[in-house]
């Protein structure tokens, strides 16, 4: 097997249907976060581990629901497509993979989440001489194909048929692991109370802080707050004060949980902001909206201080570098200022508001000042 | 509607209740919920979007209406109002009833006539026979 060259290549678009969805989603489930990591991103690495790679991956989505770049695997890449001409891309990619020196090139639709055996489905493909081979999962046909390389034509008319048939059998490799359908908002929160619960191989990306409690790191969680096992926050989240995480709810990352708020059995998307004082059941909740899954239906909340979408990542960042910029600025200007002023407090410099203590106590002496605080306190010497 | 009390009165809330509209529904139903004992319905069926001003002039209502004695229940409340209203946990605070119909009888199915109905029955019949 070894001596195999397997490659992989996964596609993630939304195939338009007819069939009327109560729980849709602005982009391919396989692209949300779940428990700190998305599906494609968790499929990735099983691949890695199954020793498949290099994966190339061609999505059909908007730029934004695309995995930032940071979080790439090595042997890892990302390729746009419109979903006009989205097969024609990945049948352009496979024969690229194909000719970059593959053997095998594993097509996976994403589509349903599986942790399938790559390694033996190659092995079996192998061993069976087979052109394409397909896995099944309980006599439902995946969208999980192996193809040996130089079968370009059988791969084109996988393709072509947007991988509903081929022209020749496929033999059957059947899994028995975990599979998830990642159809809807259901399903994405589905996948979630797996990974919390430990039912998949994939785990949740943070520290168990407490069995049962992930916790990613530069979470902010008020000390008031309750998380309750299985639980996950993700990174840069946010907890407010008396709020309660329950029941394998996941806070993905840059999300924030208000005041009060009770979040049960409910998936925060990233980025997503829950207000104050609410009840956040049965629920994921991003974008402005919540797809409730008790009442099988889902609303867009136009009140932001309900439902909202806090600041992206990057604009977060720009904020933050903006404001050290400012402050470093201003200390350096601060410093540049230092010779005309008059005689200079050494005992005060680190006091935060020295200029204003200077000047509003001229006759203290400056050597019996000590502390930083009191020094900002204070403006007359019998105080 | 009138029960075989005091009239129930079923108001028809708007599609989107925001801030403005709101305010406006209130400026509407305010000389019913001003009313001595008052009995109001409100239809939450064509409600396609429910934010905080809505649900806080929802609160306001009932507020007013309990201080004057009466009662506020709500009706076919669309899945959106149903959302919010869960979201908030203000649907434990109401009467709900699927249609506006069962919430004006639930008003005649009040306690004190409710009793009336058992008394009658109970009351012997008046013999003629002498």
């Amino acid at each position: 097997m070894s001596a195999l060259d397997i490659r992989a290549l996964v596609l993630v678009n939304t195939e338009p249907s007819f069939k009327y969805d109560p729980l849709p989603l602005a982009a391919p489930a396989a692209l949300y976060d779940v428990a700190g990591q998305s599906p494609l991103l968790r499929l990735v690495a099983h691949l890695r581990r199954c020793g498949v790679s290099p994966v190339t991956a061609v999505i059909a989505a908007e730029r934004s629901f695309f995995p930032p770049k940071s979080s790439w695997p090595s042997h890892f890449e990302c390729r746009s497509s419109l979903d006009s001409n989205f097969w024609q891309t990945a049948e352009a990619t496979f024969d690229e993979v194909a000719q970059s020196g593959a053997s095998l090139v594993l097509l996976i639709r994403l589509g349903a989440y599986a942790e399938v055996e790559f390694e033996k489905m190659a092995q079996a493909h192998a061993e069976r001489h087979c052109r394409v081979s397909q896995a099944f999962c309980a006599d439902q046909a995946l969208e999980i194909f192996c193809v040996t390389a130089s079968r370009r034509n059988d791969a084109a008319s996988l393709f072509r048929s947007r991988f509903q048939e081929c022209r020749n059998q496929c033999p059957e490799f059947i899994h028995t692991g975990y599979m998830n359908p990642l159809a809807d908002a259901r399903d994405l929160r589905q996948l979630g109370i797996d990974i919390l619960t430990l039912q998949t191989k994939t785990r949740p990306c943070g520290n168990e802080v407490r069995p049962g409690v992930w916790i990613a790191p530069d979470v902010g969680i008020d000390p008031t707050a309750r998380v309750i096992a299985p639980a996950f926050i993700g990174t840069s989240a946010r907890v407010g004060a008396g709020a309660v995480v329950t029941r394998c709810t996941a806070i993905e990352h840059g999300a924030r949980v208000d005041c009060g708020t009770v979040v049960e059995n409910s998936t925060v998307l990233a980025s997503a902001y829950v207000g104050a004082g609410l009840d956040l059941a049965h629920s994921v909740v991003g974008m402005g909206r919540i797809a409730n899954l008790r009442r099988n239906t889902t609303v867009e909340v136009a009140d932001h201080n309900l439902i909202g979408h806090s600041p992206a990542r990057g604009l977060r960042k720009l904020l933050r570098l903006t404001e050290e910029f400012l402050s470093s600025l201003s200390a350096k200007l601060g410093r540049e200022t230092t010779p005309e002023t008059p005689a200079p407090l050494p005992a005060l410099e680190s006091a935060p508001p020295a200029p204003d203590v200077a000047s509003a106590a001229p006759g203290t002496p400056a050597g019996d000042i000590k502390d930083g605080e009191m020094a900002g306190v204070r403006t007359h010497g019998d105080q | 509607m009138e029960t075989n009390s005091r009239p129930v009165v079923v108001k028809r809330m708007p599609e989107r209740v925001n801030a403005r509209t709101a305010r406006e529904f209130w400026n509407d139903v305010q000389p019913f919920v001003v009313a001595d004992r008052p009995q109001l319905v409100f239809d939450l069926s064509p409600v396609v979007q429910l934010d905080a001003a809505g649900v806080d002039m929802l609160l306001r209502c009932m507020a007013e209406v309990h201080k004057r004695d009466g009662d506020l229940k709500l009706a076919a409340p669309s899945e959106p109002a149903w959302v919010v209203l869960e979201l908030t946990r203000t649907e434990r605070l109401f009467e709900i009833y699927e249609t506006a119909m069962d919430a004006v009888r639930s008003f005649s199915g009040f306690l004190p006539n409710a009793m009336r109905q058992q008394l009658l029955h109970k009351r012997p019949p008046t013999s003629t026979a002498a």
